[in-house]
């Protein structure tokens, strides 16, 4: 292929892969395209030489791969942030630099045309295409085999504002609403005790319960603590807990901590 | 307009004398031929692979059968097609291909749809970030120094922004073309030194023998791209050495010049082991030139260019990426004190297999593929000496092969110490290239003056070979899936672990500093976009869970804690139950007892319920998440007694 057509090859794939993905697989197959045509841009400004076409496949392979960290690392230096239209842009300047200096060689020697090479790639690109084919076909099979069951798990989490609970609460007289989330994969329903201990003060306690593979989330009443001291407050569904920690509010008369 | 001319009769083609011109007829009917066995054998080699897995899921315990049964009815008709002498060039060169593409497949299977082994967790996030950020050069929590390399992570990210396919599919995209590469390039190496594409096949089928190449040079790690650019440096460097001089010397140069780069920025050992074969090269080439065999031109090209690749390598090393040292030291130190503690009082090893559940044929091969090796080199070393053929390059490119590849024997010492072993299995895809280019003439050599039946024993050799070395290489844990293990890197991920650390990433957000066990910070570090830290020397954050119930923790790690504002602890309750699988809570040099007991208890995982300093946000039975609340603790008391705050 002339370079000329090479050239505007990698150009359109550019322009294809600038415009957005929309069809995943096709554009790998248009970057891997570009990628290789790229290869054999470099290997045509470099040594611009005859060589065995297993050698020139696998070249051009190996210097189309490396341009994509080249340009990122381009990028960094260049203090642009490394996105997609980026390393269009920089693929770009790459594919007119390399371009200009192997049409400059080519005005005096011309490039070297392997007439072996497209059926060499032919060989390559069949066996790749096929073995891609039984790969994908043995990982369908394999995905839709019925599979063990992976472990389950019931959790309790701190939810809402308690989430953010970083230090001591201050819990007013009236008590507070705590929210917790609740949620649990692949165990069957199950109805556990919910409870809540102030101290070591069992103060509250009711069955809950839980759905298997849902999740939810329960408001669960902590009355105040009895004095301003600091105070560990558990909240706990059947063998899982959160726990924080809390002050009542301070009554006259009594003593400080 | 461009002009065009004619190619040249290339120099390597032209020089094949074990490829003699097959008829066009016969050609075409082998073709076809080749192409229908191997459909129908890599068919069947596939379905023996998915029943391999299922197997190990299931826990049969048929996988190993399975599984080599699957390789070899594909591997072994493939070899065959490849150092047939009719097969021409294209048919070797399409079998190679299908070839690369049946070796990916054993990990393809094994990690469908995500990272699984150790360090692909620190790559798949280094992606990520990128994707994320948008810049390279991020320090990774999971291997400290991956960020520092970008070659690998930065091509997987900028394939998946251009084409919208996912991370992991972005990086089986790269990871197929790096193992394409790898066995174009071998082959291609060997054409540079033989320049018989017979022997070009075989040492590629031999260098696919190594213990790396089906599971470990194939995960989304750093040298799985390297070892592809290491092979083609190599390629280019020959025809550098051998190209004519001016332009074209200047050209190939220039191409290894640009790989070496490449090489460097992508993994760290590579470059340095790059740089380790041309050094070799270049002391083959000069004691060559001291007697006058070599020509000066391919002497000091050969120099030139090592110098070029050495002053490469110790300037990224030194200005980009200068905490490799401090991250490379500390295995080599402790491997070399276990080897002198080997030598005088026998400890400091590692048995062999220990607690393996590689069947006792695997384990046999294993040693036997090392006795195997170990001959085939020395009938090579004989045969170099005896054969003096080739061009001065292809000569030394050959005794240069004959080095690395004996070097492959000295790495079997590190094997047998903890801590050597990691880098030794590291330095058997160097290493076996050597054995590859060395030994491929003999094997062809044997093909074409044995026996009959000498095809057959060599086809039952490279079976044993096989199996040995990917049993040595690899344990069963990395090559199947099963059931949960604790404390296996591939294993250990249960669902409860990725749903603790997505729901710390969707309440707290991401780039969390975390203090975590080896196995959660795997997930928390990658999936749950943290910063997790699992503990060192300098920074001990495992004495947070060794600490005894009711005793203080070290204000000097509490006060460390503090001012780096980690902010969250993650529990995981299994380290009080079981064993890890691979003897590691945190990191290889920890100070925690290593039994057949678990090293924690109960009540040490449990403390954290009853100090006011950390809130329990989070409890799925096994992990807990706990919130660091440091102001909590009183000037010089850096623990409450339990039950304290209660009252």
């Amino acid at each position: 292929m002339t370079t000329v057509r090479l050239l505007a090859g990698i150009c359109a794939a550019l322009v294809v892969l600038s415009l957005g993905h929309r069809l995943p697989w096709l554009f790998a197959i248009v970057l891997l395209t570009a990628l290789l045509a790229l290869g054999e841009l470099w290997l045509r400004a470099l040594t611009g030489e005859a060589m065995p076409a297993i050698v020139r496949i696998g070249l051009a392979t190996a210097c189309g791969l490396v341009s994509l960290p080249l340009v990122a690392i381009g990028l960094h230096v260049a203090g642009v942030e490394i996105r997609p239209r980026a390393i269009v842009a920089g693929l770009g300047i790459l594919v007119t630099v390399l371009g200009v200096i192997v049409l400059l060689r080519e005005r005096a020697a011309g490039s070297p045309v392997d007439p072996r090479l497209p059926h060499t790639l032919v060989a390559v690109a069949v066996p790749g295409l096929l073995t891609l084919v039984a790969g994908f076909v043995a990982l369908q099979a394999y995905g839709r085999l019925p599979h063990p069951p992976q472990p389950g798990y019931t959790s309790l989490a701190l939810n809402g504002w308690a989430t953010d609970i970083a230090r001591p609460v201050a819990i007013p007289a009236r008590g507070v609403h705590v929210p917790v989330r609740v949620s649990s994969a692949g165990m069957p329903t199950a109805t556990q005790p919910l409870r809540v201990r102030v101290g070591t003060r069992l103060v509250s306690g009711r069955p809950l319960t839980v759905e298997p593979d849902a999740t939810r989330s329960v408001d669960v009443f902590v009355p105040a603590p009895p004095d301003g001291c600091l105070h560990r407050i558990e909240i706990s569904l059947g063998a899982t807990s959160t726990v924080f920690y809390g002050r009542g509010p301070v009554v006259r008369g009594r003593p400080a901590c | 307009m461009t002009l065009t001319r004619p190619v040249a009769d290339d120099r390597t083609v032209a020089s094949t004398p074990s490829s003699p011109e097959v008829p066009a007829t016969a050609s075409r009917r082998a073709a076809v031929l080749c192409a229908g066995s191997l459909v129908v054998a890599g068919g069947a080699g596939a379905a023996l692979l998915v029943a391999a897995n299922r197997a190990a899921e299931w826990d049969t315990g048929q996988q190993f059968a399975f599984f080599w049964a699957g390789m070899l009815i594909f591997t072994l008709p493939a070899v065959f097609w490849l150092v047939r002498r009719g097969s021409g060039a294209r048919l070797r060169v399409a079998v190679l291909t299908a070839y690369a593409g049946f070796t990916y497949l054993p990990k393809l299977l094994r990690t469908p749809d995500g990272p699984l082994y150790h360090d692909e967790f620190a790559h798949w996030r280094q992606a990520r970030e990128i994707l994320l950020d948008g810049r390279l050069f991020e320090q990774n929590p999971i291997v400290k120094v991956v960020g520092d390399f970008p070659g690998l992570h930065s091509s997987v990210a900028a394939v998946s922004g251009l084409t919208g396919v996912s991370i992991w599919h972005g990086a089986l995209f790269v990871l197929i073309l790096a193992h394409l590469l790898v066995v174009l390039g071998v082959a291609a190496l060997a054409q540079e030194i033989w320049h018989d594409a017979r022997i070009a096949a075989v040492a590629t089928i031999i260098y696919s023998l190594n213990s790396s190449f089906l599971f470990f040079d194939t995960q989304f790690g750093y040298e799985s791209l390297a070892i592809a650019l290491l092979v083609w440096t190599l390629v280019a460097l020959h025809r550098a050495m051998r190209g004519p001089a001016g332009r074209a010397r200047l050209g190939w140069s220039a191409v290894t010049v640009m790989l070496s780069a490449a090489t460097i920025a992508t993994h760290h050992l590579t470059a340095l082991g790059l740089l380790g074969v041309m050094l070799i090269l270049c002391a083959v080439a000069t004691a060559r030139a001291l007697r006058r065999i070599n020509p000066r031109a391919v002497t000091w090209t050969a120099w030139g260019l090592t110098a070029a690749a050495a002053v490469l390598v110790v300037a990224y090393l030194a200005v980009v990426a200068p905490r490799t040292a401090g991250y490379l030291d500390p295995y080599l130190a402790r491997a070399l004190d276990q080897i002198a503690g080997m030598a005088g009082t026998g400890g400091g090893s590692r048995t062999l297999f220990r607690e393996s559940v590689a069947p006792w044929w695997e384990r046999y091969a294993a040693f036997g593929a090392q006795g195997f090796a170990g001959i085939a080199m020395a009938t090579a070393a004989w045969r170099l000496r005896r054969r003096r053929e080739g061009d001065a390059v292809s000569r030394n490119g050959a005794l240069a092969m004959l080095v690395l590849g004996s070097l492959y024997f000295p790495a079997a010492l590190l094997i047998l110490t903890p801590s050597g072993a990691e880098g030794a299995r590291r330095t058997w895809a160097f290493s076996y290239l050597g054995i590859a280019l060395v030994v491929a003439p003999v094997v062809v050599w044997l093909l074409d003056r044995g026996r009959r039946w000498s095809g057959g024993v060599l086809l039952t050799v490279c079976a044993v070979v096989m199996v040995g070395n990917t049993a040595a290489g690899m344990n069963p844990s990395y090559r199947f899936p099963g059931p949960p293990v604790f404390g296996s890197d591939t294993r250990s991920s249960i669902p409860e672990v990725s749903a603790a650390s997505a729901w710390l990433r969707s309440t707290q957000g991401r780039d969390l500093r975390i203090v975590a066990d080896r196995y959660s910070g795997l997930i928390f570090g990658s999936f749950g976009g943290q910063q997790p830290v699992t503990g060192s020397v300098s920074f001990p954050t495992y004495e947070l869970y060794l600490a005894q119930p009711g005793r203080d923790i070290s204000p000097r790690l509490i006060e460390q804690l503090s001012s780096w504002r980690f902010t969250y602890l993650v529990v995981d309750r299994r380290m009080a139950r079981e064993v890890p699988e691979i003897q590691i809570y945190f990191e290889t040099n920890e100070p925690v007892p290593h039994s057949d007991r678990p090293a924690f208890t109960l009540g040490q995982l449990t403390k954290f319920d009853r100090t006011p300093w950390t809130i329990k946000i989070y409890d799925s039975g096994n992990i807990a998440i706990y919130r660091f609340d440091f102001a909590s603790l009183q000037p010089g008391k850096a623990s409450l007694q339990p039950g304290k705050a209660g009252r």
